[in-house]
């Protein structure tokens, strides 16, 4: 997910690749340790998942096109997973950044990648799709009906 | 095309400088140059050398091509809009995103007390703070941030025949606006500006129930305002000035009219089935339906007939959400005669906004009558004032703008429960047409920006936008029958003044301007340039636009141009 995060030009693009990478990496590594604790789960209608800040989720809607059979089902384990991991850089909203001086004059904010619509889409029965821009993890989860997975906790 | 109509343009340029004597001596159009950079790597994205066969008016040979085309193109429809000496820099790339996350896309950065700000303390998307100050503000940053997802089938094609699939050029149109500026940066869960300070999409955010703009609210107050249902709106002069030749009178509306304790507005979902709100107005009391408690069930759920069917005949049948489908509740309440049917929701629901309703495709044929949904709050609201008499209304206001107050100003998605910051952030779904910056991509959308079609260009323009207009004569470089027009007070051919007032007609063009195309179409036929002077001259007397005394000079000095 670090390649959501990038937000300078190219010049400053190298440096940052070397980390996002890193970070990349650490961020696969994880997710596999995840996937692999959860084998038994992920092929469970309802899935359920950790986010980074420890909060589980389990998939409620049947948000899923199944590219083999076209039938719409409810998200496994890796794709709560990945819409989880998705909405929570897209949708998300930091506080306390800093403030700087621009050059030509006045105060800017970098939204470290922040402060975006984010357009979602789930499926309706007759194959159309409904669509919601939300700009909170919160709002994302609800309209593609991922729920706090209380019983696991 | 664009070609020759520029070669055109060029002629007519070089021979009304001959003709007249003066040119328009204006800057050349001013469109904001997108640019998108593509940060995929190779294979990845925008570099997918998928093979893929061209589509609605999309050239390119591979998925990638196609993304990046489409990309452009939407940048392009946006460019031809704004006016901008900053390039607006878009950092784009496709990537997975997981199912049902179709993309993203917001500023990069935000600005305030930069140079020509409009407005103090007050912060600016950094595309329109660049554009206001004149300069890259900072010039090593990108200004709008875009993921997509390589999950999602998009439509890829230009021409908006998207069929059932999602059409990535409203897509993007859309987000790329919250880049430019349609979003707002306060907190809805506490009500705290932004490091601090408003920012310039607050400023115009009226709150009807207290009469104050956003800046000018505490804290408490914002949170408050961003559920206020229909009371919240735009006021900005632009937009407002839009809202009758884009939104169509007949505003869908819930209202109870008494008891005066509960009396008002209501926000409400509507049904997939039956008869649409307003087919017909319904005006009448309100009872609440009685049936029989199934195992499991509630004599408040609607599910079986109504035990209190002759009570409910001619009323609108209050329902609880619940244990079985919509259309079930809406089909007793039919056949128990009601004139319309409103299903709060449950306990299971208490906190959620009124739900669209969703037909079952059985008992949605049975529904007569029309149906809506309300928060559980307004429902039990109404429940504890049946001990008296309950008037209410579900239908079309004929006087007021379908997504606009009654005082003409759009209104702005302020739904109950606050949802984040698709609240405020988005123009309210109640609006008909339908709007490019609702919260959904609605199907009918065009690709157009600004009024007739949309209003979203207008809500920029009150942020600060402008659009190319090199002549500045008010009429958009893309609109203009003329970009470069010749704006002389008077009518000059050739080196005689005429001192006819030179018009500026609504689609840009001047009168000399006029006459200059007439020279260049018939730069080398004295007489047929004469006939045709004479038609147009001819014509603005009889469009009281000109005297004969000024047709007679126009047409005296246009005989001595090619003498």
């Amino acid at each position: 997910m670090a390649g959501l995060r990038p937000r300078s030009r190219l010049s400053k693009v190298f440096p940052r690749m070397i980390i996002a990478i890193l970070v990349g990496a650490v961020a696969i590594a994880a997710i596999a340790v995840l996937s692999l604790g959860m084998t038994s789960s992920s092929n469970k209608a309802q899935a359920s998942t950790k986010t980074p800040n420890q909060k589980r989720f389990k998939g409620t809607r049947p948000i899923v096109v199944d590219k083999q059979t076209g039938q719409q089902r409810l998200p496994n384990q890796e794709e709560v997973d990945e819409v989880v991991a998705s909405l929570s850089v897209l949708a998300n909203r930091p506080e306390n950044l800093p403030q700087a001086p621009a050059a030509a004059g006045g105060i800017t904010v970098d939204l470290e990648g922040g402060f975006g619509g984010v357009m979602l889409g789930r499926p309706n029965p007759d194959g159309t799709w409904e669509t919601k821009c939300v700009f909170t993890f919160s709002e994302g989860a609800e309209f593609l009906g991922l729920v706090k997975d209380d019983s696991t906790e | 095309m664009r070609k020759k109509q520029s070669l055109m343009k060029l002629f007519v340029m070089f021979v009304a400088l001959a003709f007249i004597g003066l040119s328009a001596g204006n800057t050349l159009a001013a469109e904001a140059q997108f640019v998108i950079v593509n940060i995929n790597t190779p294979g990845v994205g925008f570099n997918d050398p998928t093979p893929a066969a061209p589509v609605g008016g999309n050239t390119g040979t591979t998925l990638g091509e196609q993304r990046l085309i489409a990309f452009q193109h939407a940048a392009a429809i946006w460019s031809a809009r704004l006016d901008s000496d900053v390039p607006i820099r878009i950092r784009a790339q496709f990537v997975a995103l997981g199912p049902g996350v179709l993309g993203s896309a917001g500023p990069v950065s935000v600005a305030r007390d930069f140079p020509n700000a409009p407005i103090a303390g007050t912060w600016y998307h950094v595309a329109l703070a660049n554009k206001l100050a004149g300069v890259d503000l900072l010039p090593a940053n990108d200004d709008i941030n875009a993921n997509f997802s390589t999950n999602f089938n998009f439509y890829l094609g230009l021409d908006n025949n998207h069929g059932a699939l999602n059409d990535l050029v409203a897509v993007l149109l859309h987000e790329f606006a919250h880049g430019l500026g349609f979003s707002q940066f306060a907190s809805l869960a506490n009500g705290s500006l932004f490091s601090g300070f408003p920012d310039v999409y607050n400023t115009k955010l009226l709150d009807l129930n207290t009469g104050l703009t956003w800046p000018q609210m505490t804290a408490a107050q914002r949170v408050a305002s961003a559920t206020s249902f229909g009371r919240v709106v735009w006021n900005g002069a632009f937009v407002t000035a839009g809202v009758p030749i884009v939104l169509s009178l007949g505003s869908p509306e819930v209202r109870v009219l008494n008891p005066g304790a509960i009396a008002g507005t209501y926000q409400f979902g509507t049904a997939g089935f039956g008869p649409a709100i307003g087919n017909p107005n319904v005006l009448a009391d309100v009872v609440a339906a009685v049936d029989i408690a199934e195992l499991g069930g509630t004599t408040t759920d609607g599910c079986s007939s109504f035990s209190n069917a002759g009570a409910v005949a001619g009323k609108i049948a209050l329902v609880e959400r619940g244990f079985c489908g919509f259309a079930v509740k809406a089909r007793n309440a039919s056949e128990a005669g009601a004139a319309a049917v409103i299903i709060y929701n449950q306990l299971a629901n208490v906190n959620a906004a009124p739900p669209g309703m969703a037909g079952d495709g059985i008992n949605d044929a049975f529904v007569t009558i029309p149906a809506v949904s309300l928060r559980r709050a307004d429902g039990l609201a109404i429940l504890a004032q049946l001990g008296g008499t309950v008037t209410a209304s579900i239908g079309n206001d004929p006087l007021i703008r379908a997504g606009a107050d009654a005082l003409g100003r759009a209104r702005v998605y302020a739904p109950f429960p606050v949802v984040g910051g698709s609240s405020i952030s988005h123009y309210d779904t109640v609006a008909r047409r339908n709007l490019l910056m609702e919260p959904a991509i609605n199907a009918d959308l065009t690709h157009n920006v600004k009024a007739p079609d949309d209003l979203t260009f207008e809500l920029l323009r009150d942020e600060g936008w402008t659009f190319p207009d090199a002549d500045s004569d008010s009429v958009p470089n893309d609109e203009d029958c003329n970009p470069n027009s010749d704006l002389s007070p008077t009518i000059i051919i050739g080196s005689i003044n005429t001192g006819v007032p030179n018009t500026l007609f609504a689609n840009g063009c001047t009168m000399a301007d006029l006459l200059a195309q007439l020279a260049a179409e018939h730069a080398g036929d004295h007489g047929a340039f004469m006939e045709a002077v004479a038609a147009l001259t001819n014509q603005w007397v009889a469009d009281g636009l000109i005297s004969g005394r000024q047709k007679g000079k126009i047409q005296n000095a246009a005989a001595k141009l090619f003498r």
